[in-house]
């Protein structure tokens, strides 16, 4: 139930949000990068599964994770459209992953797709803002 | 325990009366919620102070935090506006992440209906910062057939006090 599938690390590096709301899971696969978490009672809705919104930020953070890998840019999100498809069972090992669709200078286009063992659960398309490439977010404790 | 603050009128949303284990809405919390006049901007706003475990790396809210807020805006406020006291799953949302808020900013959501039919609400939100806007959202969100789902355990303050 709480075992961790081979290949991924722990997120150790997170703060605010994300550390609240973690922990979250990353590995690079075939140059991909795939992020994962295990929702528990702290992730759920008054129906018992996952949060919407929960689910939105981790399909978000894996999105912003695909531009990284595949441009080397840091990049922060513009627009955001989300369709639920299931819903995300707690305990279930969730996963999510964007791949970028387009992109020029100043704007990349990625879609993200989240998905537990049986079935998708949220579909996304993004538009993210690429920061320039001297430009790293700075980190506030 | 830091003080929220919250201007006149908020009230805390306990979203998990009599519940052992806090839910994704009081973990991410606090939240408030103001009534307002009927057929007003202000029949329903949700607020919340910002806090550093809502913030992203840069020190700005995380915008995990502001869909959240929206999602509940889109469902339990888009709700409230159509008279609808049923748990509402949200079937879509899209999100323009226009300005930052800061840590201490109070934040607060609005919805406005554009249409109700008998199974979906489709409305517009909006998330700002005293005057200027931070997030534009639009949501779908699903009426289920019959009683549906219970609407949850979430009250205000207020609702508990009448009902004691």
């Amino acid at each position: 139930m709480s075992s961790i599938p081979p290949g991924f690390r722990e997120l150790t590096e997170a703060t605010g949000f994300a550390a609240a709301n973690g922990p979250w899971f990353e590995k690079i696969e075939n140059g991909r990068t795939v992020r994962a978490f295990r929702p528990g009672p702290q992730h759920a809705n008054p129906l018992g599964i996952v949060h919407g919104g929960m689910l939105a930020a981790f399909l978000d953070s894996a999105m912003g994770a695909a531009v990284r890998q595949a441009l080397g840019r840091h990049a922060v999100t513009l627009r955001l459209s989300l369709d639920y498809l299931g819903p995300g069972r707690i305990g279930d090992w969730l996963q999510a992953e964007g791949e970028v669709v387009g992109h020029d200078e100043h704007v990349a286009q990625v879609r993200g797709r989240l998905y537990g063992p049986r079935h998708d659960v949220l579909t996304g398309l993004g538009a993210f803002a690429l920061l320039s490439r001297q430009r790293v977010p700075t980190v506030r404790s | 325990m830091l003080v929220d603050n919250p201007p006149e009128g908020f009230l805390r949303i306990d979203f998990d009366r009599g519940r052992s284990d806090p839910t994704f809405n009081s973990h991410i919390g606090n939240l408030y919620a103001r009534r307002g006049e009927k057929g007003t901007r202000d029949e329903f706003v949700l607020g919340f102070r910002v806090r550093p475990h809502m913030c992203n790396p840069a020190g700005g809210l995380h915008g995990g935090m502001m869909m959240t807020v929206a999602d509940l805006v889109g469902t339990m406020g888009a709700g409230a506006l159509a008279g609808v006291r049923k748990f509402l799953p949200t079937v879509n949302m899209t999100f323009d992440f226009v300005a930052p808020a800061r840590v201490d900013d109070w934040v607060e959501g609005r919805a406005e209906l554009v249409r109700v039919t008998r199974s979906l609400i489709f409305s517009n939100i909006y998330l700002t910062v005293g005057d200027e806007k931070i997030l534009r959202a639009s949501a779908i969100a699903k009426i289920p057939s019959g009683d549906g789902p219970t609407f949850g355990k979430a009250r205000l303050a207020r609702d508990e006090a009448a009902a004691s």
